[in-house]
């Protein structure tokens, strides 16, 4: 998700294009043409221009309204309800065939994977493996960061593995209902990554974005991409 | 009048040839499709007034019927081109959502388990269900005064 502020411009943006199935935006204000999954103007002139970063979580709408009950939703468009898809959207496109394919590391095209582009680098994780893990920690470049499953066993956040006033990487366990422990406090953490007891209550960590992808489009962008798990 | 239909099909035809769907994009030939149709617009519209001026010449040098016929078709094909320049497929078939709506929470009818993108600014909350926006794939919003764009 991206902001529309640049430049001194209040941008509006359309579907106007494809990159090797990633879609390209155009704006109203200056015809650019914007990559969706980096955010960058490739074209026009704004090109070079970066569009700012807002941080979104893909959640189910059971986790999402339980966090957010004063929360807003989209609301369907009478004119194309006809064409909205169903629910499982990104299981069902994973028949549709690619363009490109990278064959590392034993991945299919259409995998779906978690991308996290942070810390001056980027990293992979298969989402089905994130998800029957519930609890990932790894790094991403020099950082530590956390991966952790909600309790409804398919909404996934990230942060960054680190609680203000504690040295180095603390330690986390997830307990069945969900709610993670570290190992340095000994406080709880939730779902929204905020200490809900313990030394730390009242802090956050740091979310990072990881943006669910398929495995060629995003080691399309990311081309120095790792894979976690994966030499 | 061949080098204007020469130009204006360039303009119109080489952008779909490459942009398209299920076709493998080359960086190089992406960069010069986005050019073309960035200054389409104005090439096909200058093309099109310049195949009429020609289309005017050939009429008082070409007594023949049948050629200032051709002449004629070549001229309207060029200004056909010059409008069909000016209509990008993609926003078409993709429906933006130009008016987007939104409800509370819990005046909404969503199973517990589909999944939403989701997005706070300050203490605003927003989702876009992912079987909306998987269809329009572009919502440009604001929410709590900031503007944003939710692409999936």
């Amino acid at each position: 998700m991206w902001g529309r502020d640049v430049a001194g411009l209040r941008l509006t943006f359309h579907l106007a294009g494809i990159n090797n199935q990633n879609f390209l935006m155009r704006d109203e204000q200056t015809g650019s043409y914007w990559q969706q999954i980096s955010g960058k103007a490739v074209s026009g002139p704004l090109r070079g221009s970066q569009l700012p970063f807002v941080h979104s979580d893909e959640l189910t709408f059971g986790t999402w309204a339980s966090e957010e009950p004063q929360g807003t939703v989209l609301q369907d468009d009478a004119k194309y309800r006809f064409g909205y898809q169903p629910k499982n959207w990104d299981v069902r496109m994973q028949r549709a065939p690619t363009v490109i394919d990278f064959r590392e590391h034993g991945l299919k095209a259409r995998d779906l994977m978690l991308g996290i582009q942070a810390f001056g680098a980027s990293r992979a994780f298969l989402y089905d493996q994130v998800i029957r893990e519930k609890l990932v920690k790894d790094h991403v470049g020099a950082e530590p960061v956390l991966l952790v499953v909600g309790r409804d066993g398919q909404s996934v956040r990230a942060f960054r593995n680190r609680i203000p006033g504690v040295q180095g990487a603390p330690d986390f366990y997830r307990k069945p209902d969900g709610v993670l422990v570290d190992a340095a406090t000994g406080g709880e953490w939730n779902f929204q990554g905020c200490a809900i007891s313990g030394k730390a209550k009242g802090e956050c960590l740091e979310p990072v974005e990881a943006i669910k992808d398929y495995w060629f489009d995003w080691r399309n962008f990311n081309p120095a991409t790792t894979v976690y798990g994966k030499r | 009048m061949l080098a204007c239909l020469a130009l204006s099909l360039i303009c119109v035809v080489y952008p779909i040839y490459v942009i398209r769907p299920f076709r493998a994009q080359g960086a190089r030939e992406l960069a010069a499709a986005l050019v073309v149709m960035r200054f389409r617009s104005a090439a096909t519209l200058v093309s099109c007034a310049a195949a009429m001026a020609a289309l005017v010449l050939y009429w008082r040098a070409q007594p023949r019927r049948w050629r200032r016929a051709f002449a004629t078709a070549g001229a309207a094909f060029v200004c056909v081109l010059a409008a069909l320049a000016r209509v990008n497929i993609y926003e078409l078939m993709f429906h933006p959502d130009d008016r987007p709506s939104f409800a509370g929470a819990s005046r909404t009818k969503l199973d517990k388990d589909e999944k939403v993108i989701a997005v706070k600014i300050g203490s605003a909350g927003r989702a876009y269900p992912i079987r909306n926006i998987s269809y329009h794939h572009v919502i440009n919003d604001v929410l709590d005064k900031v503007a944003i764009v939710a692409t999936y």
